[in-house]
């Protein structure tokens, strides 16, 4: 019994010593710190590592080109475990510590919506990357939390486009849905109803499945059987590549739509061209051709050893707009970050006109309108969200 | 309504529940001979498909030496974690055990992340895409290979128990521990055995299934509940009732998510677990390491 | 159990003396993080409080406190924002319903074996995330009640007390944990408690004694349930956020560890684990990557170090000293 604790003591201790060093590595000097609350453990943990990523990647970016306002700039990450219990209680730690300039993310919506007032009583701006409740902006800007600034469309506005697409395609005809039983896949679904709705169309069949559900075959078997038009996909991370695999191995027949992650289908699904005559509208691919994209991409998968998707690339946008604030701002005065960022004229990535806040704090990218044809993913237009 | 329909929701509820009943059964035969909650064993399940994953993909090894590596080094897993946390406990750490495994979950589930990342990596062979086709009715081939995997499991489990003398022992423990001491069997050993068995079919499960869907170190999460529950409703230790119950429950889960809305599957399964415990609180098949 | 270490007067004045302390607490430090942590505490103590009530005393493994926690906590936002009660309605509304629950799920399933109980239980509980998540008409669904108003009381005399400062929510969720706690130990102090303690020993003989174990029992699980419920209908506001997550494994993880290590049926044991728990996976911050894993370890540690729990701890040394003998010493099994 001795022995054994001893070793477990021993392998417990050389744990904590390298994490201890791990951490301590990171710090030196005087830099500026950004703060993100981000989940790094539990089921949307993929996402949590995707949004440190990117914002890791703009952050080495910024220090390489000579910091910001001649200091180092650093990010800390914390655990939020997409529960508004544990976020109030490591943002409230953030806060008090006195040293963050910003607060970064929060990624879950419930998340997102309990740390808006925890700032707004602080004054310390928070930039939301990746949340997409809609209520989230409804609350900030003019009249509202002037301190959260949300730099993500929101899912009505952009399958509006993809419904204003389809229908100029003739394609809108009966479409059924499969989505994640979350805020996201209800989102999406309610989303799509009302763009639907706005053309005198409605959502054949909506389903919803739990999230970490590894097995499809059933349902997609029920949705082909009912023969619609269009199949409507709100999938992410595992499930989606289950699904993918399970719907080739079904013989599919009904083209996808929605938001289709199609720069995660598998190579050998999408060389086959099977998934041709997919639409799907997303912020963001990485398959979109400008310069910045391409950069972003390289840089990307080298220090990561993947492409980024949608979460990696919200966050490397938001930390770029914050840094660029803060630089705006001539000093690390959280009052003086929140009006730069106010006034943002930020140039994406992805090209395009420079975007800027709305009213609401709402910066508004474009969304691109994709498709797969020839087993390769095209950019059919862009649309203003 | 098509029959063909209804013949590959039934074939493919029993495959999801020969799955189930690999994982059951394990944490079954731990709970019997132990008397403890394995809150790990999903974990197990996510490690057994991570090394299938490395095994075929890093090291090109083939799927059938794949499945054999995996479920002996799950049971070796099993040998020394018995041997490190789990032999202190002896017979009266119910409580104990719930933290010790629900610590072990943490730190392999949050090792993994930091090991892995929680990229979803996905094996790809000639044979990912094969299915038996008979008529309407698609199998994947894959799939097929996981039934036979788990029934041979099942075979392999009952020969033991019932034919050799390690596997009366471990019945002799389950049922009455102390009156199996007095008659000389060593408890430990068995529990000892009884890990390394459970852990080992929780492996050989991942093993089974990293050809078929996403590795990743949230895998095993989703599992477990449900596993918790099928040994319950099984009959407590009874292994041979956990199987049963498993297979039964993918069945359900099928048929329901055949002609209801999907998202009423969880829901009325776990509905239908409490209405089976309120009616048979022994659970279908009581108790007992029968088989 | 008894503390061996000290008298019941030095006890009674202890408490008293940390009570003083923790409620002072905001007149010291305007450190939002320090309330932040202190109205966790309370939240987990009542929780882990409640789950040693049905567990560590009656000896029922319950994963249905999450359950009641969350039904509390959504039954409080709905009246509040649908039908305009007041937050102190709404949260006594959630935990009478709460209890109600409780009283459901345990008569129907209390009869159970241990096991079959805790595996109902747990099905509730899922089920109460699958119907929060999924009956989207009443709970709105997996996008939950955000902005949900600040509290206020009003007390006759014209007084009232709005709560929109954090060490507000301190002081009353302190208060309700005090509360708790303040039954909660009457109770196990008192017949029920002895009762309770042995129907979990051994029901057939308490039986036979003429104690009814269903009705000691089925009390056990409704009071918890109330008073989970109650905090759950005022935590919720301080958060100024329901969704799903109030279901999360999260809190019945936490409850279960802080219920075993602090020793389940040790009431000061629990309570103290309960503390140095809120506090611990925040010490741990320091590293981000492997906070969790490090966590796991310290859990592992702590039961082969403690078996049973920090009150197991304590039981030993009570016992060792009342022997004078080593415990486990030669000669001892």
């Amino acid at each position: 019994m001795t022995k054994k604790l001893r070793m477990l003591a021993t392998s417990f201790a050389s744990i904590v010593l390298a994490a201890a060093s791990l951490s301590a590595a990171a710090q030196s000097g005087a830099p500026i710190v950004i703060g993100s609350s981000i989940p790094l453990t539990g089921g949307v943990s993929t996402f949590g590592q995707h949004s440190r990523w990117g914002s890791e990647l703009a952050i080495a970016e910024a220090n390489a080109a000579g910091g910001v306002l001649g200091r180092k700039i650093e990010m800390d990450f914390q655990d939020n475990r997409c529960n508004p219990a544990e976020a109030v209680k490591s943002v409230t730690q953030m806060i008090a510590d006195k040293k963050y300039v910003a607060i970064f993310d929060g990624l879950c919506s419930s998340v997102a919506l309990a740390i808006m007032p925890l700032i707004e009583r602080a004054e310390i701006p928070f930039v939301v990357a990746n949340a997409s409740a809609t209520s989230i902006a409804e609350k900030s800007g003019v009249g509202g939390n002037k301190w959260t600034f949300k730099v993500n469309p929101t899912d009505a506005s952009m399958l509006d486009a993809l419904a204003g697409w389809l229908e100029k395609d003739g394609k809108a005809g009966s479409i059924a849905f499969l989505g994640e039983d979350t805020d996201f896949g209800r989102a999406g679904s309610a989303g799509l109803e009302a763009a639907l709705k706005k053309r005198n169309r409605k959502l054949t069949d909506v389903d919803f499945y739990q999230k970490g559900t590894a097995d499809f075959s059933n349902v997609l078997a029920k949705i082909k059987s009912k023969k619609p038009q269009l199949l409507a996909l709100y999938a992410i991370d595992a499930d989606f590549q289950n699904l993918m695999r399970q719907w080739y191995s079904a013989g599919g027949g009904v083209p996808l739509t929605g938001r289709v992650l199609v720069d995660q289908v598998p190579k050998e699904i999408m060389a086959s061209g099977f998934l041709d005559g997919t639409t799907s509208v997303q912020p963001y691919d990485p398959s979109i051709d400008t310069p910045g994209n391409k950069t972003f991409v390289e840089a990307f998968t080298k220090k990561n050893g993947t492409p980024p998707i949608l979460v990696s690339f919200e966050s490397y946008e938001a930390t770029r707009i914050l840094i660029d604030a803060i630089k705006r701002a001539g000093n690390t005065d959280h009052a003086a970050i929140r009006d730069a960022l106010a006034k943002t004229r930020y140039q994406s990535i992805l090209g395009g006109a420079p975007l800027e806040f709305d009213a609401n704090n709402l910066l508004h990218n474009n969304a691109a309108i994709l498709g797969i044809k020839g087993g390769k993913v095209v950019v059919l237009g862009f649309s203003k969200t | 309504m098509d029959i063909s329909f209804l013949i590959q929701l039934l074939l493919n509820g029993l495959v999801i529940g020969v799955i189930y009943a690999l994982i059951a059964m394990g944490l079954s035969l731990i709970f019997g001979v132990l008397e403890i909650v394995n809150f790990a064993h999903g974990e197990f399940y996510m490690l057994g498909a991570v090394a299938a994953y490395f095994l075929t993909t890093n090291l090109s090894i083939g799927y059938w030496p794949t499945i054999a590596l995996v479920t002996v080094g799950a049971a070796a897993v099993g040998y020394i974690l018995y041997e490190l946390l789990l032999s202190s406990l002896r017979g009266e750490g119910f409580e104990r055990s719930i933290l010790l495994t629900l610590g072990l979950s943490m730190v392999l589930q949050n090792g993994a992340v930091f090991l892995f990342t929680t990229t979803p990596k996905m094996m790809l062979s000639p044979l990912t895409y094969s299915n038996v086709i008979m008529g309407d009715v698609r199998m994947p081939v894959l799939r097929l290979f996981a039934l036979g995997l788990g029934i041979a499991a099942f075979i392999a489990l009952y020969l033991i128990l019932y034919r050799t003398q390690v596997g009366k022992a471990m019945r002799g423990v389950s049922q009455n521990r102390e009156a199996a001491m007095m008659v000389g069997i060593d408890p430990r050993a068995v529990s000892r055995l009884a890990v390394a068995i459970g852990i080992g079919l929780s492996g050989l499960a991942g093993a089974a299934l990293a050809p078929i869907y996403a590795v990743h170190p949230l895998m095993g999460f989703s599992f477990v509940f449900k596993a918790f529950a099928i040994i319950i409703i099984g009959g407590l230790g009874n292994v041979s009732g956990a199987a049963i119950a498993a297979i039964a429950l993918g069945v359900l889960e099928s048929l329901i998510g055949g002609f209801l809305p999907t998202v009423m599957v969880d829901g009325l399964a776990f509905t239908a677990m409490i209405l089976i415990l309120l009616i048979r609180p022994q659970g279908l098949f009581g108790r007992g390491v029968r088989v | 159990m008894n503390n061996p270490l000290m008298s019941g007067r030095m006890r009674a004045t202890l408490v008293v003396v940390g009570l003083v302390l923790l409620f002072a607490v905001p007149s010291f430090t305007r450190n939002e993080y320090v309330l932040a942590l202190g109205v966790s505490f309370a939240t987990f103590a009542v929780l882990s409080g409640g789950l040693n009530l049905v567990y560590g005393y009656a000896g029922l493994l319950s994963f249905a406190q999450v359950g009641f926690f969350g039904v509390g906590a959504y039954a409080a936002a709905l009246l509040v924002t649908d039908a305009n009660w007041p937050v102190w309605a709404g949260a006594l509304a959630g935990a009478v319903l709460a209890a109600l629950m409780g009283l459901g799920v345990g008569y129907s399933s209390l009869r159970l074996s241990r096991h079959a109980f805790a595996i109902v239980t747990l099905s509730f509980a899922l089920l109460c995330m699958i119907v929060s998540r999924d009956w989207v008409s009443l709970t709105r669904g997996a996008m939950g009640i955000p902005g949900l108003a600040v509290p206020q009381f009003s007390f006759p005399g014209g007084l009232s007390w709005r709560l929109n400062k954090p060490a507000d929510f301190y002081y009353l969720l302190l208060g309700l944990a005090v509360a708790c706690q303040a039954v909660i130990y009457a109770v196990v102090t008192s017949r029920i408690g002895r009762a309770l303690k042995a129907v979990k020993m051994n029901e057939p003989l308490a039986q036979s004694q003429g104690i009814n174990p269903l009705r000691y029992k089925l009390m056990a699980v409704t009071l918890s349930a109330f008073m989970t419920g109650l905090m759950g209908g005022f935590f919720v506001f301080y958060l100024t956020i329901v969704d799903p997550s109030i279901f999360d494994f999260y809190y019945t993880e936490t409850m279960l560890i802080m219920v075993i290590l602090g020793g389940a049926g040790s009431f000061w044991g629990v309570l103290f684990s309960s503390a140095i728990l809120t506090l611990l996976p925040d010490m741990l911050r320091f590293t981000t990557d492997l906070r969790m894993v490090l966590y796991g370890f310290i859990l592992i540690l702590a039961m082969l170090v403690f078996p049973g729990g920090i009150g197991g701890w304590f039981e030993r040394r009570r016992i060792e000293r009342w022997r004078k003998v080593p415990y486990g010493g030669r000669g001892t099994p």
